[in-house]
């Protein structure tokens, strides 16, 4: 039977190990008595792009943060369950959390470009990590530049003030500072509601590159942006994973009731 | 299988607004079925009746059926630019735009049941006019269940429709057989033998633009795609899904 419209990626069941990004098992999340997350479990795939969608609180940006360990930044958090990125448990005691956060990358909704220049903001976690000489500063500010499709807007001015770029032009910068750090994993907290259809336009197409070599969890309240974006989709309701499918059938053929309502703006 | 037997489901959208077009849109193939249904009634009675007037309406009325096609997929682009429906709601609205393509067909077919009589002075045998007329009465049947179907959303209807649909084929058969024998005993009027054959065909497109919409209306309520399925498989799937 010729196949005219072939999927490229795995269905999330026959995924193998090799497929895997990251590995959440009966991942559970409290802030003080407040339980967050419950129970989750669910694999990320390598090289794809995996949307989390749900009503705010529900505990979506709780869930990438805990994949960096942001979350261990609040004194009243506390887990159970395991996260294994790249058959590592990122809880054991043997990671190192400030090169864990240069695999695991994280740009977040609103642009926050450092009060500094272009090129600053660029190599600031380059220069953190260790020092390097100007040269290879250079390349690799002009690589992850290009990668973050921004170069050609910014090569003549590197040395401005960032806070000269557009929003969607910030937004990159962002991305660029990530990739800069040659991250395994990128989560990205609602990178687009802050811009306008063009500028998102650019981020989307950005991403569809970027998959090539990273991961890439993503959260979004656009639900078209999940559907036409992400390989996958998960749907979240009060810190529990409802459903998890290949985006095409999560927004044609729900299997929840939940999952339906919420896609489709009916009452939850 | 709950989102299809609920009739309110279309309806409880938090936007008022979707939940009126969705309802509105749904209403609107509904009153396209109901023309349907009087434009077989007037064709039917104009050709047993051999009555030209009232063909002649059916056919000056089939432009209304063209409008409403065109109305009704224009309103389901206009949904799916404007809403990007997800889910049950994409389905609705995908599903609408292609029934409309069969209800217009349909309409051509009732068209070409008219323009027989217009044209046509009848020489056929008794035998072969009672054998159109009971094809032409199951057709009838299959079309007001195919639009209740729809109006109730009634998965278990459309099983019989099936069945109705398979019996329509069998009768097709021995009319084509009767209609040999009745050429070769009256071979000079060839050309009216030609538009006999026609007039037997269209009922049977009809029933099959009517099973068509049946498996339209399987695909609404759960996703499932059961075209070129078997008999068999189709009933399968029908099943799973009443009891899903």
């Amino acid at each position: 039977m010729v196949k005219l419209f072939k999927s490229t990626k795995p269905a999330l069941k026959k995924l193998t190990a090799e497929d895997i990004s990251v590995e959440i098992s009966d991942l559970s999340v409290y802030f003080g008595k407040k339980s967050v997350l419950r129970d989750i479990s669910m694999v990320i795939p390598k090289h794809r792009i995996t949307s989390f969608i749900g009503q705010s609180g529900c505990g979506k940006t709780t869930l990438i943060s805990s994949m960096n360990r942001m979350n261990d930044l609040n004194k009243n958090h506390r887990c159970t369950g395991s996260i294994t990125i790249d058959g590592q448990n990122i809880h054991s005691k043997k990671i190192n959390v400030a090169k864990l956060r240069t695999q695991v990358g994280m740009v977040f909704q609103a642009p926050n470009p450092f009060p500094m220049s272009i090129y600053d903001n660029v190599a600031f976690g380059l220069r953190l990590q260790k020092q390097i000489p100007r040269r290879q500063l250079d390349e690799a500010v002009e690589r992850a530049l290009k990668n973050a499709v921004l170069w050609d807007e910014v090569k003549d001015q590197l040395f401005a003030s960032a806070s000269i770029l557009s929003g969607g032009q910030q937004q990159r910068l962002m991305i660029a500072r990530a990739l800069a750090l040659k991250p395994k994993i990128l989560l990205l907290d609602e990178p687009t509601s802050a811009l306008d259809p063009l500028a998102t336009l650019h981020i989307e197409e950005l991403m569809q590159t970027l998959k090539k070599n990273t991961t890439i969890v993503m959260i979004t309240h656009n639900m078209q942006q999940a559907a036409r974006l992400s390989d996958y989709t998960a749907f979240f309701h009060q810190g529990e994973l409802v459903e998890y499918a290949d985006s095409d059938k999560l927004f044609t053929q729900p299997k929840h009731k939940q999952t339906e309502d919420y896609i489709t703006g009916r009452y939850g | 299988m709950a989102n299809f037997s609920n009739n309110t489901r279309f309806n409880s959208h938090i936007s008022r607004t979707f939940n009126r077009e969705l309802e509105d849109l749904r209403n609107a193939v509904l009153v396209m079925g109901g023309e349907i249904e009087v434009q077989y009634q007037d064709a039917l009675e104009a050709l047993l009746q051999h009555d030209i007037k009232l063909a002649e309406k059916v056919i000056l009325n089939d432009v209304k059926i063209n409008a409403m096609e065109v109305e009704i997929d224009s309103e389901c682009l206009r949904i799916l630019a404007i809403r990007n429906p997800t889910a049950s709601d994409l389905r609705l609205v995908m599903t609408v735009s292609k029934m409309v393509i069969e209800l217009e067909r349909m309409g051509d077919e009732i068209e070409k049941i008219a323009q027989f009589v217009n044209s046509t002075e009848f020489v056929y045998s008794d035998e072969l006019k009672l054998g159109i007329t009971h094809m032409a009465q199951d057709v009838q049947t299959i079309l007001r269940d195919t639009f209740n179907a729809f109006a109730r959303q009634d998965l278990k209807t459309t099983m019989n429709i099936f069945a109705l649909e398979r019996l329509v084929d069998e009768k097709y058969n021995e009319l084509r057989l009767q209609l040999e024998q009745e050429i070769q005993q009256n071979v000079q009027h060839i050309h009216y033998w030609l538009d006999v054959n026609t007039l037997i065909r269209s009922f049977e497109r009809i029933a099959d633009r009517c099973v068509n919409l049946c498996e339209y209306l399987v695909y609404l309520a759960g996703g499932k795609d059961l075209r070129h399925n078997s008999g068999k498989k189709i009933q399968k799937k029908i099943q799973a899904l009443i009891k899903s």
